[in-house]
């Protein structure tokens, strides 16, 4: 089972052989596919256990009789899976055949691997055995995973294909001089790049979005819990001990609310990120954490596209944050943040030397120019527009309040003032500037993302004008890049195009030197 | 390797502004008519068809039903005379893309960055020998860059030509692009 005395050497070798999943994967594959199926068809599952709790002449010994048959029967389907997974190295391509009931052949060559992730659940731990997964150009819906090997296969496969991808043998890194020190390309020993340290694990909690994550799951619990004290509150002598003003009582409630969110946010970071390590491997950053559920992700820093500088609303009056690496085809939000290259917990200062180091000029943000001030007038507009329609439909469905003149006079204040203090923040976030072979384009509006990336990694720009924009000589200019659309609205005519001159020319030179950058990522064939 | 920042002269860079557009095919003008004329005859008869118990209202009915047909006429107009100033050029290292009548919109695709071209048309469109050229970039997860309204001929050259540059080989000579 697990061969931890052999040199990591005899794995590389052996990997030209056609190899098997480890035994131990056909458990895995059970628990994992039984948990997926419960998980997508819980309902249906709870409507067919009530269901059988209604028929008198099944009993326990029937349905038990029926999940043994169940299990054999998954039991037989992984065992064929296992038997007919097998991959191997042909020199630089990866080769995997599998299938069930349809037989597919897919190959990875090494010069499309942009992201290799290895998972290793607790139950795993002791059989030594890993879920190894690769990602090409294509982004995320290109992810082929091997599901169970053992631990030495993973990291010399992983060795393989990120010594043969680009940025090392081949000198195809798609922008020159971005990637590093000159000892980069060369597989050195590795040295740790950030280690997290216990408070800023839980800082990262307090200020990361889990916490309204964790809020919005427990939500539906409350009704029950409200229910439950109404029920059980009169025979508790809690007289005793509340304050006696209802108001404080109200208040120290929300106050225990919040830290109940507060200790399960730093849980939820305690779990995902102990003991959190990014380490530079020359050309690969490879990061480990975990607390049960280890998982290590490698970079690739040829496929580096964008590093984003994120900042929560709390994260900023706590004075922290943490970076996001993109590749290619990682657009999808926050929701897909977490299968990201993060790097949690940092403070700015931490930040700009990460960045600096993954992009030698990149560090230290720049001061931001801000866009023109009719952008402000045009986001309050929108903002009144949008707060009068919600309080209109709001009349129409329940009601008119019955206010006085005045009355309504403060509600069209306070909106008016809401939408004013809303646009006034949203327009001072938005800010971009351009250092070098870098642009700097930062977004938000209580909390803030600052995109940070290579004038060549932009993929597409388009130009926009509306009918007032024309008159006032404004343009807007939206940047496609790996992680989606960067808009910079109501920049100055001449400035925009400037800048977009200066983009395409930058994108059209330094890529006309790297085509493997175009090359589609994996190539499919079924047998 | 070292860390390279050459300095560029901005004065020396080619305009955005300054590129020759050639206009789409005219034929996409009568084409978007009718595609938008269909849509708002289909919302139309909805308005006119949907049963109303209330008698009040349903007087109503047919003037609502009117409303929206002028609304269909005043969009098929607009979508004409957008599809009229539409235009597209295709550079060395790029496809540029401008459409829009209110909000005017130049999309620029570099070519080195093209995975992919597609070629697309419904029954109108065939109609009146038009295609549109769909372009992929990598990881994305639809087309960064829809041609519209380019003659069959046309459109098949200007693919030949992505294509080209996607497998690397130099383009054909314009004027074999451009013959009918």
């Amino acid at each position: 089972m697990s061969e931890e005395g052999e040199p990591p050497a005899s794995d590389e070798r052996a990997l030209t052989d056609w190899q098997r999943l480890s035994p131990w994967a056909m458990g895995l594959m059970l628990v994992t596919a039984g948990l997926s199926l419960v998980r997508q068809h819980l309902p249906l599952l709870l409507a067919a256990v009530a269901g059988l709790t209604l028929v008198e002449h099944i009993g326990w010994r029937e349905v038990g009789g029926a999940a043994a048959l169940l299990l054999l029967l998954g039991g037989a389907l992984c065992l064929l899976y296992y038997r007919r997974f097998r991959f191997r190295l042909d020199e630089d391509v990866l080769v995997i055949q599998k299938g069930l009931f349809e037989h597919r052949e897919f190959k990875v060559a090494a010069r499309h691997v942009q992201h290799i992730a290895v998972h290793q659940p607790l139950y795993l731990r002791p059989f030594d055995v890993v879920q190894w997964q690769v990602e090409t150009l294509a982004g995320e819906a290109s992810r082929i995973e091997l599901p169970g090997i053992r631990r030495g296969q993973a990291d010399a496969l992983g060795r393989r294909l990120q010594a043969d991808g680009p940025g090392n043998d081949r000198g195809e890194a798609p922008v020159e001089g971005l990637t590093g020190e000159p000892d980069a390309v060369a597989p050195s020993a590795s040295r740790v790049r950030y280690a997290l340290p216990p408070r800023a694990l839980a800082l990262h909690g307090l200020t990361s979005r889990s916490i309204y994550v964790i809020a919005a799951v427990l939500s539906p619990l409350v009704r029950p819990l409200e229910r439950w004290l109404h029920d059980r509150l009169p025979q508790l002598d809690l007289l005793a001990w509340l304050p006696a003003s209802p108001l404080v009582a109200v208040g120290l409630g929300l106050v225990a609310v919040l830290l109940v969110l507060a200790a399960l946010a730093v849980l939820a970071a305690w779990w995902r990120f102990h003991g959190y390590v990014l380490r530079d491997d020359g050309e690969r950053q490879v990061q480990v954490s975990g607390l049960f559920h280890r998982q290590e992700q490698a970079l690739s820093l040829a496929r580096l596209q964008v590093v984003e500088w994120v900042q929560t609303g709390l994260g900023r009056l706590l004075g922290r944050g943490y970076l996001v690496c993109h590749q290619f085809g990682s657009q999808g939000g926050g929701a897909a943040e977490s299968r990201r290259f993060l790097v949690p917990g940092l403070t700015l200062t931490e930040s700009e030397r990460l960045i600096g180091e993954l992009w030698p000029g990149g560090d230290r943000l720049p001061p931001l120019s801000r866009v023109s001030r009719l952008y402000r007038r045009v986001l309050w507009l929108r903002i009144l527009l949008g707060l009068g329609a919600g309080v209109g439909g709001l009349i129409l469905l329940v009601g008119a309040p019955p206010l006085p003149p005045w009355g309504w006079a403060m509600l069209a204040a306070s909106l008016v003032g809401l939408g004013g203090g809303a646009a006034e923040l949203r327009w001072r976030a938005l800010g971009w500037a351009r250092r070098g072979a870098y642009l700097y384009v930062r977004q938000g509006l209580w909390g803030q993302r600052t995109s940070v990336f290579p004038l060549p990694h932009l993929i597409s720009l388009s130009l926009r004008q509306s009918w007032l924009q024309r008159r006032r000589s404004l343009a807007t200019l939206e940047l496609q890049v790996a992680n989606g659309r960067l808009t910079l609205p109501f920049l100055e005519e001449p400035l925009a195009r400037a800048l977009a001159d200066q983009l395409l020319a930058s994108v059209e030179s330094a890529t006309e030197r790297f085509p493997e950058t175009r090359r589609r990522s994996a190539c499919v064939a079924r047998r | 390797m070292t860390f390279h920042n050459e300095a560029i002269d901005p004065e020396a860079l080619p305009s955005l502004a300054a590129v020759p557009l050639t206009p789409v095919s005219p034929r996409l003008a009568p084409c978007q008519a009718i595609l938008v004329l269909v849509r708002w005859l289909l919302i139309t008869a909805v308005v006119l068809l949907f049963p109303v118990r209330d008698e009040a209202l349903a007087l109503w009915q047919p003037w609502l039903a009117a409303g929206a047909g002028g609304l269909g006429l005043i969009a098929m107009t607009l979508g004409w005379v957008e599809a009229r100033r539409r235009a597209y050029g295709l550079r060395e290292h790029d496809l540029i893309y401008r459409r829009g009548l209110l909000v005017r919109r130049t999309q620029v695709l570099p070519l080195v960055r093209l995975q992919h071209v597609e070629s697309l048309s419904n029954p109108v469109e065939r109609a009146f020998g038009l295609v549109r050229l769909a372009c992929f970039t990598a990881g994305g997860r639809g087309a960064d860059l829809v041609l519209e309204g380019l003659p069959t001929q046309r459109a098949e050259a200007v693919k030949q030509h992505l294509l080209a540059r996607l497998s690397g080989t130099p383009p054909e000579p314009r004027q074999t692009e451009e013959s009918p």
